[in-house]
């Protein structure tokens, strides 16, 4: 069993460093109760792959078929940005907004794909492919990632509060908006290069479940963000390994295995409390 | 007595919507000042103002060179779900002393422990935020806006949703802090009856007026039915002074 999992190293490798990042931001993502807003970037995103797609197979530009991360990064960071400085709260509320921009990229997404040439084999694009995941790809997810954990490593502190209390924050000399942008940039950056290998339902379960997770059982920042980790890690290295050599969907068999954590951290602090 | 905040003619308000027109007054050192209207009537928006953090349509708000604020945020704004202890919400009133990208330092908690001790709480400091009762978070809140070592204590209706025990402790700590240290205070509240037998002064904010003076200047009938619209009485019951609607008299 285990030769056929390392069959897929490179594979379980890049999981791991997307569970890994995803899980650390989503620590965040669920205590601003912004869960949605993830689930909406990561649509955005494959928004961005389907436009490039749509562009580069009827020749509008030469090179942006070639690149569709760059394309779904531009588009999530616009996206994270417009988020970032309050999503439109003063016209409408956040939550519509979240709400409307999930389901215009939705559907823009399958346009664009359908109408693109070859529109069929694009699909893998969007739904991710965690098996297709290359010793480069690999290293590519390290490059984003580092950076992003080490950004997070440093400014824990000032993230933290405004998070916590935006308006004392602000009363400190914190500049909030400039610290949400970052925040948000950050999240963007991550959704966006996971997105084409993990798909939109894997990033968004390793932006809540993990984070769900870790708050059942910590009680301290530092803990939930330690036990959201560990059970990401878990969650990919058990799904994985279940789904090659049972011939199942990889995504889903981590999905399910986050899942199940969940639930035993929830019963844990059931019995402690 | 040194002026710490100046407001001089302002006008306040969002975009072309004006809130509060041609606010002149002044807050000294020292002061103990009660922020006083019904929700919706701008002390809010004065706040803000006053922080710095919504600058005036018109006219000018000025702050002493160095002027440090500790503010207390309404408890309704702050999140009791994050996994953060007392001592943790305490330390962040000198995030900004630490700077950016550092961790506080052991001198950093024995300072935020030193004022958990000054609202009488510092058997808490490793207590959930989450366990915490109403009045708890709020000298938890308290601790954290004096750890800063600030010139000035602003807060945000501090006893509201509160029972009258928790109110009275509070309000009692409040005016305790100002009295052994001296630290000017503003409190805003709607609740006049609970603030104007604590403050020193009041500001009455109601119907786009704006009215400040000495609690006795204030809390008198003519003043006070001139900016409600209605007939008021004003009571005292031992040393205590209470504002109650006139009842009408049916024919």
């Amino acid at each position: 069993m285990f030769d056929t999992v390392l069959l897929f190293r490179d594979a379980l490798y890049g999981a791991l460093v997307i569970g890994l990042t995803c899980s650390v931001l989503g620590v965040y993502v669920v205590l601003r109760r912004i869960v949605f807003v993830g689930a909406a970037l990561a649509q955005l995103s494959s928004a961005g792959i389907a436009l490039s797609l749509f562009l580069g197979g009827y020749g509008l530009t030469a090179w942006i078929g070639g690149y569709p991360t760059v394309v779904s990064l531009v588009v999530t960071l616009l996206g994270a940005m417009f988020f970032g400085l309050g999503g439109g709260r003063r016209l409408i509320s956040s939550e519509a907004s979240i709400g409307v921009t999930y389901a215009v990229a939705a559907a823009a997404g399958i346009l664009l794909v359908a109408k693109a040439a070859h529109g069929e084999a694009h699909d893998i694009f969007l739904q991710g492919n965690i098996l297709g995941i290359t010793r480069r790809d690999t290293l590519v997810l390290l490059g984003v990632s580092v950076p992003v954990l080490l950004v997070h490593l440093v400014f824990y502190k000032e993230f933290l509060f405004v998070s916590f209390d935006r308006e004392t924050a602000r009363t400190l000399g914190y500049r909030v908006d400039r610290w949400n942008l970052l925040l948000y940039f950050t999240l963007g950056v991550v959704i966006a290069s996971a997105m084409q290998f993990a798909g939109v339902l894997l990033v968004f379960n390793f932006l809540v479940l993990p984070a769900v997770t870790g708050l059942l059982l910590a009680r301290t920042m530092g803990g939930t963000i330690a036990w959201a980790v560990i059970s990401a890690l878990v969650a990919v290295a058990v799904g994985f390994s279940l789904s090659v050599p049972f011939d199942l969907p990889s995504a889903p068999a981590m999905i399910a295995v986050s899942g199940l954590l969940a639930f035993v951290a929830w019963m844990i602090r059931r019995m402690r409390d | 007595m040194r002026a710490l905040v100046t407001f001089d003619h302002a006008t306040l308000g969002y975009g072309r919507r004006v809130v509060l027109k041609d606010l002149t007054f002044t807050i000294h050192e020292g002061d103990f000042l009660g922020l006083v209207g019904p929700n919706g009537s701008g002390k809010t928006t004065v706040l803000r103002a006053l922080l710095g953090t919504h600058p005036p349509l018109s006219g000018t708000v000025t702050r002493a060179e160095g002027l440090r604020f500790g503010y207390v945020p309404q408890r309704d704004q702050v999140d009791y779900d994050y996994p953060l202890t007392a001592l943790d919400v305490v330390l962040m009133g000198r995030y900004d002393r630490i700077g950016l990208g550092r961790r506080p330092s052991a001198q950093d908690r024995a300072r935020a422990m030193t004022a958990l001790e000054q609202v009488g709480i510092p058997e808490l400091a490793a207590q959930h935020l989450r366990n915490l009762s109403g009045g708890q978070r709020q000298r938890t809140l308290i601790a954290r806006a004096l750890v800063g070592e600030p010139n000035v204590l602003v807060l945000d209706e501090p006893t509201n949703g509160m029972d009258l025990v928790s109110t009275t402790q509070i309000l009692g700590l409040v005016r305790d802090l100002h009295e052994r240290s001296g630290i000017t205070v503003l409190m805003v509240s709607h609740a006049l009856n609970e603030v104007a037998n604590y403050v020193e002064r009041i500001a009455l904010v109601m119907n786009e007026a704006f009215r400040i003076g000495t609690v006795a200047d204030i809390m008198n009938e003519t003043v006070l039915s001139e900016m409600y619209g209605i007939p008021v009485e004003v009571s005292a019951f031992e040393g205590h002074r209470v504002v109650i609607a006139r009842r009408r008299r049916s024919v």
